[in-house]
């Protein structure tokens, strides 16, 4: 993750789960990603996507009654992450 | 091989897509739902997921995450009636209860809060009106079974939940013999509380069951503790379905009570309903034709949701059980069934009967030779 990305942060896996199915079904692009815990301290899995598509998909969350946390803008320091580095991006 | 008729205890077999989820799930899937982020935890909370919703469409819930998961029934009803009742309070239901619903009741009652047991008529039925009549300001819950465990009787839900509404008291059904055998709507129904157990009619394995609440009601917890969520804090989330989720869930368990739902909503509730009390129809038509058989419960299979008891003149139920098992191969359960109060209400205390219950998998002509054994030990006992 070196640029700028959305994150959706949840209280429970359950709704987690849930929203990327929903979101999905929209057509948008999410993944289910270890929730970061500088933005978190809550549920362990928290949602990617593309910042674009944050305020879409926090929209589509409410419409749907999923209860979520917060939305975010997110990015890792500049360099490479962890994840990248190791998986040679 | 044996004709298995203990359904009303645990069902037996269980469909074959059950197994393989399970093994599916420790294979592959095997996290603890919901604590890590990792690949294997989040698919573990998916399988969860799709388990909590499936069991909210079968029972028109509000919503999938007021589906929570409990070990059994009994847990739920301990869930529910701890958490709406205190020492003040005052409970109804009914006399055909399981002691899944009267201990709690009783140890509630030796607190201090009071208790109406409604009486049934001989074949297990409440008359929704008697409960009515002995609701009052000061009553917390109406709590009552859905079919009884004893006779099969399916009480009248919907008439009991109107009652409830217009009351404005919550309303808890036991739904132990009746989720997977017989159509469930929360909705329809006023079910506020929804009690239920997977290793039954819903065709799962043992160690799963829970809960399901209306939009209108809350509850504390019965157990607090790690749930994978807020985890900064030393309190108890509020929301659910984690607020009544504490300590790891029976994944593998709700991974294969998932697909039996999952099996039972390709067929359908109401066509195996039907199929059931077709078989229970044949079974009482022909143990009632049996000199010295009693067969107790309603006289409509319609009104039955898998389950038989009876008796014969001149013989202990136990004696009955054992030869239907050891003699036909025929397994059955005899005795109280941990429903004292059911038994007081058809008046086979404390002696007992044999209970008969049937599955989505039991067959006409399994019922033929059960027929045709119990018109044996008939004779033999002459």
């Amino acid at each position: 993750m070196s640029e700028p990305c959305g994150i959706i942060t949840f209280f429970s896996s359950q709704h987690a789960v849930q929203a990327e199915k929903v979101l999905k079904r929209s057509g948008l692009s999410v993944e289910l990603i270890p929730g970061p815990k500088d933005i978190s301290p809550n549920c362990g899995v928290a949602l990617k996507c593309a910042l674009r598509d944050l305020a879409a998909a926090e929209a589509r969350l409410r419409e749907a009654g999923i209860r979520y946390e917060a939305g975010h803008s997110y990015v890792l320091v500049a360099s490479k992450s962890l994840l990248d580095k190791l998986l040679g991006r | 091989m044996a004709i298995y008729l203990d359904n009303a205890a645990t069902s037996w077999p269980k469909h074959p897509a059950v197994l393989a989820a399970m093994q599916d799930y420790l294979s592959t899937a095997g996290g603890n739902p919901g604590r890590s982020g990792h690949s294997m935890s989040v698919e573990a909370a998916r399988i969860v997921f799709a388990a909590r919703e499936g069991l909210g469409r079968l029972f028109n819930a509000a919503s999938p995450d007021r589906v929570t998961f409990a070990k059994n029934a009994t847990e739920a009803l301990n869930m529910i009636i701890f958490g709406l009742l205190g020492a003040g309070g005052h409970v109804v239901t009914t006399g055909i209860e399981h002691n899944a619903v009267m201990r709690p009741l009783r140890r509630l009652e030796s607190l201090g809060a009071a208790l109406t047991v409604v009486p049934c008529d001989r074949t297990g039925m409440v008359d929704p009106d008697d409960v009515k009549r002995v609701v009052t300001k000061n009553t917390r819950l109406i709590i009552a079974t859905h079919a009884s465990n004893v006779t099969g009787a399916i009480m009248p839900v919907a008439a009991l939940g109107r009652i409830a509404r217009e009351c404005g008291v919550p309303f808890a059904v036991d739904a132990a013999q009746t989720a997977g055998c017989v159509p469930i709507d929360m909705q329809a129904d006023n079910i506020d509380l929804l009690a239920f157990t997977g290793h039954k009619g819903l065709g799962g394995p043992q160690g799963t069951g829970g809960l399901a609440l209306s939009p209108a009601v809350e509850l504390p917890p019965l157990l607090y503790g790690g749930t994978g969520s807020v985890s900064e804090a030393e309190y108890q989330p509020d929301f659910l379905p984690d607020r009544l989720e504490s300590g790891t869930l029976n994944a593998v368990g709700i991974a294969g009570l998932g697909a039996a739902v999952a099996e039972l909503a390709k067929t359908g509730v109401a066509m195996l309903a039907a199929h059931k009390q077709g078989l229970v129809a044949a079974l009482v038509k022909g143990a009632a034709s049996i000199p010295g058989i009693t067969v107790y419960g309603p006289a409509d299979a319609a009104d039955n949701a898998g389950v038989v008891s009876l008796n014969f003149d001149g013989l202990v139920c136990s004696e009955v059980g054992l030869a239907l098992d050891r003699a036909f191969g025929i397994l059955t359960r005899t005795g109280l069934h941990c429903a004292p109060a059911a038994h007081r209400t058809i008046g086979t205390f404390p002696q007992g009967t044999v209970r008969l219950s049937v599955s989505r998998f039991t067959t006409r002509e399994e019922i033929g030779r059960v027929v045709s054994a119990l018109g044996q030990i008939a004779e033999m006992a002459r």
